[in-house]
């Protein structure tokens, strides 16, 4: 369009510029970000790059309906690598432990939200399926807060209400909402320190050590892989790794709201049919059906609402 | 479609469309073709889940819901009575449960009891695409519909969707950590952790 409205100056068309002006400043303010979203993608951008920055140790509650969770948290950003911890004080007591996570490992979630600053004019990032409102926050955790609300733009995807610590941008709250602004489940520091020793850890029950993307496939091997693929995600979703083709899992983001989808060849006929389990704001979808004419279980599980599972699961066919 | 139409249908998809927002889609299928054509779609992949087949194929059975709605007065929630007069036109299917074995496995289909393959086969998708955000549309349906708010099948698979929660949350926070700006509290989603 510019290219061409180039050209029809040089070659002296005097009367269609100003039509062609109109039309490319309407265009220009019709794709144009508003402000505040360039405000909320800025505090994004500075919430994921936080957690490569500040070392802290504090007491997070993690609450769905009646259920609320206490778990300690560290997290310690030293020489390159980042290392984190969290121990249940509630339920189980497990403990889960991700140490030297490389800073410079990047992966596909923080990317979205990090290319709130690198936008070029034209793009909005997630602002082009989310819409933003930035305002003060309360004090959290005794912290000064910026509260960004945001809103899907269409109805694949939940909302979210969060507020940053104003100085580092550590997402210090955050609140799942569903429709009507019905909060589904809600995560938030009670207590908090920008310290690098932390408090004495709780002692845990059980320790696991999270996984990094593992090119691991578990085959049965007694059936021949099924090769499959998702047809249809919603705008801004990405493969959050690169599983091998045979991989059961694949997981996808838009920088938010994370889902992920299974599938299982199964030794007998099924009847057709689905299942649907709701915990806060997890959907478990899961789905009888014919995959090439063999029978399969799918099941989308993450935080989106049921019909964008349903629709996800629809949409799988056979191929790589 | 206005948007509290959208609202209300995006509701219905969800499986989380209370009385007033069931009164307002049926109030509107009359008048509304986008409408109707996502309520059909709707209801024949309800129909083709639960197993059953369609029974008047190429019947569009919301005037007669509509009919059946507004000759009624006063009577049951509107959810019932939306779901009465379908119950005389469903095929009385004998759907029998699925079998959960050893809590993994799903079998115990006979196939000549079982009657809606064939329609579910050939009837997929379900949902519906709005034109706000997305742009890739995938969307096919069948010629018939029949409202069946609830899959016969459904304590089973609901088991099973509860049973693949447990098997696979884990997995999902994994990347759910990796990929999501609170760090290790997805973990926090996982029923019971595991080593």
């Amino acid at each position: 369009m510019r290219a061409i409205a180039h050209r029809l100056l040089r070659a002296g068309f005097y009367l269609v510029p100003g039509i062609l002006l109109s039309l490319l400043v309407a265009r220009a303010g019709a794709s144009a970000c508003p402000e505040d979203d360039r405000e909320a993608l800025a505090w994004l951008d500075k919430m994921s790059r936080s957690l490569n920055q500040v070392s802290y140790h504090g007491v997070v509650t993690f609450q769905r309906g009646d259920d609320l969770q206490a778990m300690q948290i560290s997290h310690t950003v030293a020489d390159g690598l980042a290392s984190e911890r969290l121990v249940e004080l509630t339920g189980q007591g497990a403990e889960v432990l991700r140490i030297d996570h490389p800073l410079e490992c990047i992966h596909p979630g923080h990317r979205l939200l990090r290319l709130g600053a690198e936008l070029q004019t034209d793009e909005c990032g997630l602002a082009d399926y989310y819409r933003f409102r930035v305002s003060d926050g309360e004090l959290v955790a005794g912290r000064r807060a910026v509260q960004v609300l945001i809103e899907p733009r269409d109805m694949y995807r939940f909302g979210y209400l969060m507020e940053l610590d104003r100085e580092t941008g550590l997402l210090l709250k955050s609140q799942i909402l569903g429709r009507g602004g019905k909060v589904l489940e809600k995560f938030q520091f009670a207590s908090l320190s920008f310290t690098q020793d932390g408090a004495t850890p709780a002692e845990a029950q059980l320790v696991h050590r999270a996984q990094h993307p593992h090119p691991a496939p578990e085959l049965d091997t007694d059936t021949v892989p099924l090769g499959w693929n998702v047809k249809w995600l919603p705008t801004g979703f990405t493969l959050t790794d690169l599983p091998p083709g045979a991989s059961q899992r694949r997981t996808y983001t838009d920088g938010l709201a994370v889902f992920s989808v299974f599938l299982e060849q199964l030794s007998q006929d099924i009847r057709p049919g689905e299942g649907v389990v709701r915990t806060g704001g997890t959907t478990s979808y899961t789905r009888g059906m014919h995959l090439a004419g063999r029978p399969v279980l799918v099941t989308v599980i993450g935080e989106v609402p049921l019909n964008t599972a349903r629709m996800v699961a629809d949409s799988i066919v056979e191929g790589h | 479609m206005s948007d509290k139409m959208q609202e209300s249908l995006s509701a219905l998809l969800d499986d989380e469309a209370n009385e007033m927002e069931l009164q307002r889609l049926v109030s509107r299928l009359g008048d509304d073709p986008a409408l109707r054509q996502t309520w059909v779609r709707y209801n024949l992949v309800r129909a083709a889940l639960s197993g059953q087949h369609p029974a008047h194929p190429g019947l569009d059975i919301s005037a007669r819901v509509r009919e059946s709605i507004s000759s009624t007065p006063a009577g049951p929630a509107l959810g019932k009575r939306l779901l009465q007069p379908l119950a005389n036109l469903a095929v009385a299917a004998s759907v029998t449960a699925v079998v959960v074995f050893g809590g993994q496995q799903l079998a115990g289909i006979d196939s000549d009891n079982y009657s809606g393959q064939a329609v579910a086969g050939s009837v997929s998708p379900v949902g519906m695409v709005n034109s706000l955000g997305a742009t890739s549309v995938q969307a096919s349906y069948g010629t018939s519909s029949l409202p069946v708010l609830q899959p016969t099948t459904g304590t089973a698979y609901q088991e099973l969707a509860r049973q693949r929660l447990q098997k696979y949350m884990q997995e999902h926070a994994e990347h759910a950590a990796l990929n999501s700006p609170s760090g290790l509290v997805p973990f926090a989603r996982v029923p019971t952790i595991q080593e």
